[in-house]
């Protein structure tokens, strides 16, 4: 069951969240132990699976990684951002272990009219999770018959027994529904507008979004770094107001993008990634040093305008701007 | 996309806001909260109707409230955090590209719910702002606004967003049987008490229900020129005008007004700031003689001067005496008819002197000592009061028994004894009284407006004359149709049987130390900061039919400012006593010369003359030179005689041996 609609809910619409399906499961199984809704989310509890690496990255503006100082002032440019979230919950665990999750992806993009963000499109979509192969044929039954949409995590899931295989399969498909949500909303709006918009993570998941010139990305997580030996040292050197020479991302599955590294704040403490986020952008169909290393410069300033009024009290406020921390406030008051 | 247009159950386009609650800010049945946009027009005292999301019992529950708080915040957690964000600049704050998530949640108290029953918390909803017809619903006035059969008085506008109605009150609540009374504070200076005491009586000369019976008006103008001009038109802009419209008030003076004052102690120019010779044409004096005043004597005489001996030779006095044919052995059966101070003055001398006489210390079981005192005590009254009581035992006094309808009646006492002032008040309310008892005062219901209430009527002090009248006046006056509107700086001062049976209160600017009072604590912190900072013409008002307090605008009364009626008319001098008469009788008919009354008066005394110019102006004769002639004792025509011239004596001749 999926909710798409411009702004709000309607109560004619069937309810799919949490608690309405722990409701109707209730109703169908009533014997069973249903989740009580005090349950943390299963986000909270899973560890990241990614292990932090370096990697390099083939530099496309200078001959060797160097910092840039973004001269002109900042000067707010974005139209419009886009972030995504995602919560799940287990709603009922099989005799041996195997977990029902329920799953609500999210994505929004709030639009800037007059310093104001408002909502410009949402969707919200609440899912059950499960391996079919693993849950009893009657169970399954019982859940179709909920009429929620079920997501058979079989593709993720390994034959594995412990029940913490079946959350992270339920958690890593939901998160596929999530950037799904996200580059449906960053799809449009490449489609529909030319005003630049700010992505909370990268832009290479899906092409058209990826060539657009109207599509920048912002990357907070560094478990990945795109640098290594003296290119590191020069990324961790940079100070507030200062960039990396761009480079090239490009992986096998995804779109090549350029990219660059920008500080937003001071360091402050041991942290060398305090304040620092990776740009990206479309790549250039033709590498020209001067034109790749102004469009940085550009996007650099857009990005530092937007380092107020800063994000607190959100944890990662050095890095995260603040239409981003909007959007994440509006998807908590939503899904 | 399509765009749907909310236009909720009246069709009003678009709701303001929505109903939200939480656990720890519930929303309760005489409470709830609401967000809206930042540019919406709501604020403190505004109205707003709810429409439920589910029907209850069939029927989308409607609730009306009114916005008594207000909250606005940002997604902050600490101010830290805003300076943090701009490195401790303020300036920078404006260099942000994005303004930080604000919002504006609002707390509302219900007016009514419908259905009324079962009462239920406030539902979550939608929230509109409050139409015309909303706010007649909301403030129950719909039960009293029913075409021919209406009780509305107007008391103002309320205004918010697009919406501009008039709120009535009841008149069977303001004036009777039901409730009664109407008191209004307010800090001075902003001409906001007397204006609107001014302004809610056009409205209740111009909507009183005729069916029930005739008002008038009788105000006590304590201090300046307050209530002089009431009869002269006054400037009013057309925001006024528009607000006069809205009501159904005409804008205009007061059409019919009498001014009473007494004398001076002079006794020949009254005591008024309304003596311009213009204006003195509905002036009249206001002269009481022994028998008015000695009724009230305990308004005048303290607890101290009146104990039990004393208060028993009173009752003699006023029993046996006054007005009586009186005579006594003691007093060899001289027969005595007392009339006048004067009178009672030659009846005390004569008792004293034959006790003296005779050396006795009592008489008619009065000891010396209490004859003396109440002697001092009476006589003495005629002096305080002079002006007012006369010591000929001349009466001017109030229409008593031919009241008429929609006519105010202005008593000017503000350059009086507070002693004479007492007096006024106290013989001039029971008068009202015993007259609306008896009805038989010319008309059914009368407002008496007294301003400086807290001086009047304190919470504390002694216990008064006027004070226990005006609590008898506040809890049983509305059953005869005798209605109390007070006005005083501190409600707090007040005392609270008198604020207490107000059935409708009315606050305009308030002092913060008299907001910080008790009696304040209902209200919430953000409407009193609203009542602090009141704008002129801007009222809170509490009926009985309201379950809240309401603000309304009110015009400017259509009547001349006493400021400015002082400078445009200004108080007439001091004049010779022939002037002063010329000035009185020409009311009466203005082809009078001062020679001609100079030629009548002659080498009269001045209490004659007085006693005549009283009497003139008492009966309004035709021929006023006659009548007035009439009242002067004739004067005995001089005749030089004429001594008959006596013969001369013949001259003796100069040999005559006798002559000498």
């Amino acid at each position: 069951m999926s909710a798409n609609q411009p702004s709000s809910l309607t109560a004619t619409q069937a309810d799919a969240s949490f608690r309405a399906a722990v409701r109707l499961l209730a109703s169908l199984m009533p014997d069973a132990a249903i989740a009580t809704g005090a349950e943390p989310p299963l986000e909270s509890l899973a560890q990241a699976t990614e292990p932090p690496r370096t990697v390099g990255a083939i530099i496309i503006e200078d001959a060797a990684m160097r910092v840039h100082r973004v001269f002109e002032p900042p000067v707010a440019q974005f139209a419009a951002f886009l972030d995504g979230t995602q919560a799940s919950r287990t709603l009922y665990s099989c005799d041996d272990g195997t977990p029902i999750v329920h799953g609500t992806a999210a994505a929004v993009i709030r639009e800037r009219r007059n310093k104001r963000l408002y909502t410009r499109r949402h969707i919200v979509e609440h899912r059950l999770y499960a391996n079919r192969r693993r849950v009893p044929k009657g169970v399954w039954t019982l859940l179709v018959e909920t009429g929620l949409e079920l997501r058979d995590t079989a593709e993720e899931d390994g034959d594995g027994p412990h029940p913490f295989v079946g959350r992270d399969a339920a958690i890593h498909r939901l998160q596929r529904d999530r950037e799904n949500a996200e580059h449906a909303l960053a799809k449009e709006w490449c489609q529909r507008e030319d005003q630049p918009l700010l992505i909370d993570g990268g832009i290479s998941g899906i092409e058209s979004v990826a060539r657009s010139s109207c599509a920048v990305g912002v990357i907070k997580s560094h478990r990945t770094l795109y640098a290594e030996g003296d290119a590191l040292i020069t990324i961790f050197a940079l100070r507030r107001g200062e960039r990396s020479s761009v480079f090239r991302v490009a992986s096998e599955r995804r779109t090549p993008v350029a990219s660059w590294y920008l500080r937003l704040r001071d360091r402050a403490g041991t942290d060398p990634m305090w304040g620092l986020v990776r740009v990206e952008v479309a790549h250039p169909d033709r590498v020209d040093e001067r034109a790749i290393g102004a469009r940085a410069d550009e996007v650099s300033r857009w990005i530092l305008a937007e380092a107020t009024p800063v994000s607190l009290p959100d944890g990662r406020w050095d890095k995260m701007v603040y239409g981003v921390r909007d959007c994440e406030e509006f998807l908590r008051a939503v899904i | 996309m399509t765009e749907t247009i909310d236009v909720g159950l009246t069709g009003v386009v678009g709701p303001l806001g929505r109903v939200v609650a939480t656990e720890r800010k519930p929303n309760t049945p005489h409470e709830f909260h609401f967000w809206t946009a930042l540019d919406s027009p709501v604020g403190i005292g505004t109205i707003v109707r709810v429409e439920g999301d589910q029907p209850v019992n069939g029927q989308i529950p409607e609730i009306y409230g009114i916005v008594v708080e207000g909250f606005s915040y940002t997604d902050l957690a600490t101010p830290l955090h805003d300076v943090l964000g701009h490195d401790g600049t303020p300036g920078g704050a404006s260099l942000a590209a994005t303004h930080r998530a604000e919002i504006r949640l609002y707390t509302a108290a219900v007016l009514r719910q419908m259905p009324e029953e079962p009462l239920q918390p406030v539902p979550m909803g939608r929230v509109y702002l409050a139409t015309n017809d909303d706010v007649a619903v909301a403030l129950r006035m719909d039960g009293y606004l029913r075409g021919e059969d209406s009780t509305g008085i107007p008391v103002g506008v309320y205004r918010a967003g697009g919406t501009d109605a008039p709120i009535y009150l009841d008149a069977d609540f303001l004036i009777g049987p039901e409730a009664a009374h109407l008191n209004i504070t307010g800090v001075s200076g902003l001409a906001t008490k007397t204006s609107a005491i001014e302004w809610i009586l056009s409205s209740i000369f111009a909507h009183f229900p005729e069916k029930k019976g005739s008002v008038a008006a009788l105000c006590f103008n304590v201090k300046g020129p307050d209530l002089c001009f009431l009869d002269q038109p006054g400037p009013i802009d057309e925001a006024d005008k528009t607000l006069y419209e809205k009501c159904g008030v005409p804008a205009g003076p007061f059409e019919h007004v009498q001014y009473f004052a007494p004398y001076k102690p002079d006794g020949f120019s009254l005591n008024t700031l309304r003596s311009n010779e213009q204006l003195l044409g509905n002036v009249s004096s206001l002269t009481w003689g022994l028998r008015e005043v000695l009724q009230y004597a305990e308004v005048l005489l303290n607890k101290d001067d009146v104990d039990a001996k004393a208060d028993a030779l009173i009752d003699f006095i006023r029993e046996r005496v006054v007005d009586r044919d009186f005579s006594d052995a003691l007093l060899g059966n001289k027969s005595y008819r007392v009339r006048s101070f004067a009178d009672l003055e030659e009846w005390f001398k004569d008792v004293l002197s034959a006790m003296e006489t005779r050396g006795n210390e009592g008489w008619r079981t009065h000891h010396v000592a209490t004859i003396r005192k109440v002697r001092n005590r009476l006589s003495n009254i005629s002096t305080r009061c002079a002006g007012l009581v006369t010591d000929d035992g001349g009466v001017s006094d109030l229409p008593f028994g031919s009241f008429q309808d929609r006519t105010v009646y202005v008593i000017d006492v503000a350059s009086l004894e507070e002693a004479a002032q007492d007096l006024i008040f106290a013989r001039v309310v029971t008068k009202l009284r015993e007259h609306l008892e008896k009805r038989d005062l010319g008309v059914n219901h009368v407002i008496v407006f007294v301003d400086e209430l807290n001086k009047y009527a304190p919470n504390d002090g002694p216990e008064t004359y006027v004070r226990k009248m005006l609590l008898d006046l506040a809890e049983r006056g509305r059953y005869l149709g005798l209605v109390l509107f007070s006005a005083q700086q501190f409600r707090s001062q007040v005392h609270r049987r008198v604020v207490g049976n107000s059935g409708t209160a009315l606050y305009g600017r308030m002092d913060p130390d008299e907001l910080a009072t008790p009696g304040y604590s209902v209200l919430s912190p953000a409407v009193k900061t609203k009542l602090a900072t009141l704008e002129k013409g801007q009222l809170m008002v509490r009926h009985p039919h309201f379950t809240q307090p309401i603000f309304v605008r009110f015009p400017r009364p259509a009547v001349m400012r006493g400021r400015d009626g002082a400078e445009r008319y200004p108080q007439a001098v001091d004049v010779e006593l022939d002037a002063a008469v010329l000035r009185s009788l020409r009311t009466l008919d203005p082809s009078l010369t001062l020679g001609w009354v100079r030629d009548t008066i002659g080498i009269r005394e001045d209490e004659e003359v007085i006693r005549a110019r009283n009497a003139t102006l008492r009966e309004r004769p035709a021929d006023v030179k006659k009548f007035f002639q009439s009242q002067l004792r004739p004067v005995a025509v001089t005749h030089t005689p004429v001594r008959p011239m006596a013969p001369a004596i013949r001259s003796a001749p100069t040999d005559d041996p006798y002559g000498f």
